[in-house]
Parts: C-alpha cells; sequence; structure tokens
C-alpha cells in the first residue's frame, strides 16, 4: 500500500514538472507582453529598460531556470499588471472560488440525489421521464448562457438578486464566507446554482445508473423476502452501496467544478481565481497565467492521488495492475 | 465465424447501423431530434440562401436599426422577427451565419480529433505493450484535465481565430477518441478473424485498416455524435470569454457575448435568440447520441 503511494506521489511530481516544462515554454509563445506594457511612443531605451526589469532580455531556457528555482521556494514571479507576487494573487483570490464551488457541489448534491435515487427506483414512471428529460437539458444548456438568463429574470426584470460581485463576507469559526451574510448569501445564490446545474444532471446520472445496478443485485432480493420496508432497504442498503462510486466521482469533479468556475465568475463578475486568470490571459499576464495553471495542475494531482490513494485501499485489484510505466 | 474477403466486415456494420436507425426514429424523442438536426445542418448549409439580410454586408447593416425589438421593422422595410444588436444587425440572420461558423469549428475539429485518435488508438490496441502503456498514460493524464481549461490554454497560446480555435478543439478531443478506438480495437483483436488475417501474411496497415476499423467502428459513431455537442458547447463558451473566433465572423457563442452589454438595458434577445439556437442543437444531438448508443449497445438493448 505504502509503495503503491509513494510510487503514486512520485508519477505526480514528474507530471507537475512536465507541465510546468510545457506551460512554461507555451505561455512564451505568446506575444510579447513589454508592448503590453509600456507607452507605445516611449522611447527605445526605455522598453529595452523594462525588458532588463522583467528579465525578459534572457534567453528563454534560463528564464526557465530561474521560474523553476522560483517555484521551488514558493516564488513564481510578479504579476505585470499589478506588480505583487503572482501566487499572493492567486492565493487571496482562491478563497472565493473555493466557496462558489463548494457551495455549488453541495447543490448539486442535495438536489441531484434524490432527483436520481427517485429516477432510479421508478425508471418506467412519468417523474423519471421528466427528470431525466430535464437532465439532458441540463447537460445540454450552456452554462454562461444560463448565467445571462438568470441574470435577465432574477435581477433585470423581477430585481430580487444583485447582478455581480460578492457581497458581504462575516468571519465564523476562523472561516471567512459570504455564506454567513444575508448580503453574501444573495449574492452567492445565483452564480452557485449557475455553477451547479451541470453537476446535478451529472449526479441524477451516476445516481439512477447505480440504483439501476444495486437494485438488480442479490442482498436486495434477500432484504425484499426478509420483509423490510422499501425505506429501510433504500436507507440502510441501497444508499450506502451507491455512494462511494458517486462520492469518488464527485472528488475528481470538484477540479472541474474550480475550472468552469471561470465561465460563472465571468458572467456575475464574481472576483475569483477564474476572473483573474481570464484578465490575465487578455492582458497577456503571463506570471499570473503560468502560476494559475500549476495551482489548478497541483489542486487536480492532489486530488487525483487522494482518489487513487482511496481507490487502492479500498480494491486491491487496483494495486497489482498499476505497475505499468 | 467471419470469412476474410475484401471487404466483409464494413458491410455487416452499416447494415446494423441502419437498422439501428430506423428502429430508433420510430420514438419520438428521437424522432424531433434528428428532424431538429437535419433542419439546423440544412439552415447552416444554405445560410446565404435562407438568412433574411447579410450580417456581414456593410452596406447593408445600419447604425439606424440598432437594437430593435423583435418584430419591428428596420430602416429598409424588412422586418427583424428576432430584433436587431447594437450594431443594427438582423439578430435571425447573425444566428443562422453563426451557426454556419458553429458547426464548421465543431465538424472539422471532431474530424481532425477523430483521426489523430484513430491512429494512436489503434497503435495502441495493435502493438500492446510498452507503446500501448505509454500512449494510454498521456491518455489519461490529458483526460484528467477538464475541456475548457486545456482549450482555455491553448487558446491563450495560439491566439484568436477559427483555425486556432479548431486545432484547440481538435488537440482538446484526440485523447476520447484514442482510448475508445483502443478499448473496442482491443476486444476485436483477440477475435479469431484477426488471428486468421495474420496466418494469411496480411500486412499489419491492411489488418488494421480493413479489418480492426471496421468491426470497432460502432461505438465511435456514438462517440463522435456526443463530442461534436460538446466541441459546440466549448467553442461557444471560449467564444463568450473573449478567446474564441474573431467577432468580425462570430459564432453563436460571440452573438451571445456580444448582447451581454445589453442584458442590463432590457435588450433581452440579442443574448436570449443565439442562446436557443445553441441549446436546440446540442441538446437535439446530446439526445439523439444517447438514443444511438443505447441502439449500438448490444448490452443496453434488450
Amino acid at each position: 500500500m505504502l509503495t503503491f503511494a509513494i510510487k503514486r506521489i512520485m508519477q505526480s511530481v514528474v507530471v507537475l514538472f512536465v507541465m510546468s516544462l510545457i506551460v512554461f515554454s507555451m505561455i512564451n509563445l505568446i506575444g510579447d507582453p513589454v508592448d503590453m506594457l509600456v507607452n507605445p511612443e516611449s522611447l527605445p531605451e526605455e522598453i529595452e529598460r523594462v525588458r532588463q526589469d522583467f528579465g525578459l532580455d534572457q534567453p528563454v531556457h534560463i528564464q526557465y531556470w530561474k521560474f523553476l528555482t522560483g517555484a521551488m521556494s514558493g516564488d513564481l514571479g510578479n504579476s505585470f499588471i499589478f506588480g505583487r507576487p503572482a501566487l499572493t494573487l492567486i492565493i487571496e483570490r482562491f478563497p472565493a472560488t473555493l466557496e462558489l464551488a463548494t457551495f455549488a457541489l453541495f447543490i448539486a448534491i442535495t438536489v441531484g440525489l434524490p432527483l436520481g435515487i427517485y429516477a432510479g427506483l421508478n425508471p418506467d414512471g412519468w417523474g423519471a421521464r421528466i427528470i431525466m428529460g430535464g437532465s439532458v437539458l441540463g447537460i445540454s444548456i450552456p452554462t454562461f448562457w444560463l448565467g445571462l438568463m438568470m441574470i435577465i429574470v432574477f435581477s433585470v426584470v423581477l430585481g430580487w438578486l444583485p447582478v455581480s460581485g460578492r457581497g458581504e463576507t462575516a468571519n465564523f469559526l476562523g472561516i471567512e464566507s459570504s455564506i454567513f451574510t444575508l448580503d453574501g448569501l444573495r449574492h452567492l445564490i445565483m452564480p452557485a446554482i449557475n455553477l451547479a446545474l451541470f453537476k446535478i444532471s451529472v449526479v441524477i446520472r451516476l445516481a439512477r445508473a447505480g440504483v439501476e445496478e444495486v437494485m438488480a443485485l442479490d442482498f436486495i432480493k434477500f432484504a425484499r423476502a426478509r420483509g423490510l420496508s422499501s425505506q429501510r432497504i433504500v436507507r440502510s442498503h441501497l444508499l450506502p452501496n451507491i455512494l462511494i462510486p458517486i462520492i469518488t466521482v464527485l472528488a475528481i469533479e470538484f477540479g472541474t467544478l474550480i475550472a468552469f468556475a471561470t465561465v460563472t465568475e465571468s458572467v456575475f463578475a464574481w472576483p475569483g481565481l477564474g476572473k483573474l486568470v481570464i484578465d490575465a490571459i487578455v492582458n497577456l499576464d503571463r506570471p499570473i497565467v503560468v502560476a494559475y495553471l500549476l495551482f489548478v495542475v497541483t489542486l487536480f494531482l492532489v486530488l487525483n492521488l487522494i482518489v487513487d490513494i482511496i481507490y487502492a485501499a479500498l480494491d486491491p485489484r487496483v494495486r497489482l495492475q498499476g505497475d505499468v510505466l | 465465424m467471419k470469412k476474410i474477403q475484401a471487404n466483409p466486415v464494413i458491410k455487416e456494420n452499416n447494415g446494423k447501423f441502419t437498422k439501428a436507425i430506423l428502429k430508433n426514429l420510430k420514438q419520438p424523442a428521437t424522432l424531433v431530434s434528428g428532424v431538429l438536426l437535419l433542419l439546423i445542418a440544412l439552415c447552416a448549409i444554405f445560410a446565404p440562401l435562407i438568412a433574411p439580410t447579410n450580417p456581414y454586408d456593410l452596406a447593408i447593416v445600419s447604425i439606424m436599426d440598432g437594437r430593435l425589438a423583435p418584430g419591428e421593422r428596420m430602416f429598409d422595410g424588412t422586418i427583424a422577427w428576432l430584433g436587431t444588436d447594437g450594431a443594427g444587425r438582423d439578430v435571425l440572420s447573425a444566428i443562422i451565419y453563426g451557426l454556419r461558423t458553429s458547426l464548421t469549428v465543431a465538424l472539422c475539429s471532431a474530424l481532425i480529433a477523430l483521426t489523430i485518435g484513430l491512429l494512436v488508438g489503434m497503435t495502441a490496441a495493435f502493438f500492446g505493450g510498452r507503446v500501448d502503456a505509454f500512449l494510454m498514460r498521456i491518455v489519461d493524464i490529458q483526460l484528467s484535465f477538464p475541456a475548457i481549461l486545456v482549450a482555455l490554454v491553448l487558446l491563450a497560446v495560439l491566439g484568436k481565430g477559427i483555425d486556432k480555435v479548431i486545432i484547440a478543439l481538435a488537440i482538446v478531443q484526440w485523447a476520447i477518441y484514442a482510448r475508445t478506438v483502443r478499448a473496442s480495437a482491443i476486444v476485436e483483436r483477440r477475435k479469431e478473424y484477426i488471428e486468421a488475417a495474420n496466418c494469411l501474411g496480411l500486412s499489419s496497415f491492411r489488418i488494421i485498416w480493413k479489418h480492426l476499423l471496421p468491426n470497432s467502428i460502432s461505438p465511435l459513431i456514438v462517440l463522435a455524435t456526443l463530442q461534436t455537442a460538446h466541441s459546440i458547447s466549448i467553442e461557444a463558451t471560449l467564444s463568450f470569454l473573449g478567446v474564441g473566433v474573431p467577432i468580425t465572423e462570430p459564432s453563436l457563442g460571440s452573438l451571445i457575448a456580444n448582447g451581454f452589454d445589453y442584458i442590463l438595458s432590457g435588450a433581452y434577445w440579442i443574448t436570449f435568440f443565439p442562446g436557443i439556437m445553441l441549446l436546440a442543437t446540442v441538446a437535439a444531438i446530446n439526445i439523439f447520441g444517447d438514443h444511438l448508443r443505447v441502439l449500438l449497445n448490444p448490452r443496453l438493448s434488450k
């Protein structure tokens, strides 16, 4: 078990290193950031000075080496636009994104799971058809467009909810979050539902598939034969068996929620990571883009690693299989 | 037992496929989505003939017609059924042209990704061993990152433009094709007719191309359908974020982005209608693909 974990961690480190190389060399192909930073009328000497200040006059491999040694000590360079450490900016913005993604995941589970289980238990009923039809719609509907429509309906026409931004935050048990204030919740609810919608559909599908699979198994038949009530069967025999795969999938999906938050944050002007990186891409703010990518890649690798290790702990077959490369 | 003729397998598969579609069409959801798809495709192909005006002809577009509500009459007398945008373009015409861009991008990228995926997947399945392990490791790593993120990074590097979006979407998608091709080809490879072909001394290329490929194609068709819907969505999202197709040749996504600036002033139609078109297209493909999957999978269709 320990060897498996160590092997996977080593693999993740290699992937991270390769990613940093790919990301860094690709980012260097984007136009010259100096053009964006200086006044177009400035003298050639000034432009040269800016270039030297940012270390952009050196060869690419030296820039990469500097970046790599810096990265080891947590320094990913200063943002060209904000003039502050990129990693600090990322870490400052992360709580807002984390809050949005967590709340969205919470919505996805509380809404999706009951609907999916219902559809799985009554596969031929009208309810199930409507739920499954709704889930196709949920997967097909473009997130950003739905966000705009929500703004039109709830903010412009009905005037119930604020259009954009993050509301007041409050500190509770050491966690600074907007779910503890009414204003914060009013700002959070629309982006969170918007982000959750796709995941609700995913949870519905997973739950339904799980229910259909488990309900056909022998131990359910035995439970029935023992005369247990349907409620009891669902609660103590069905649920524990379908939850494990759903939770594993959701752990990985949490990473995609953070990635997709880019879109939702752009629509609702939510001051999170996604907004930061989109602005950075448009402004050619290289250090931010690189820092964001490494941050997200690390996040993904950690999530995948945790899931893999849990899997291996639960299922010995995985440990024996994973010997390639 | 399969015989090794020139092309026995293709025929067999085509029959299965047509039958599946015909059987499928009897269900109302599939029929509706199929017809809708056909209409959408026709609209996109014959855009210049169908659209009431040419939204890119600067001689016709007039700022005087800016932000007309749906059904109002434009300056030159034509009725703007779905309203006009801020620059005075007819929204209906823009949607029809935008659909064309969206579909072109999705189909071209699907084709490139499919080709790469086929090559990689077949290579992995046919040679096995280290080649297989290495290729599939790359696929795994790529698939562990969400498509939208990979596409965003690629476009940040490549810059704007239809060709660049197509390249980015192809790179995003090849891995999933490669994995599917490999999975179904590995199952086929163990069957006797491949062994027989090997004994006859056919070349690897010929075995892969003429025998392995046609037999592992049906899951690929389903995947390609669903992936096309997915890539239409991603392209729209990218264009909305401002890193996709340029505004000079807008797709449905850039039309929606264009309307973003007007929603607070109540001009909902500039974002609403292109979005409905996008939703209809993606949903129709998804529903059609879903049914296709059920029918082509012997394990699911009893």
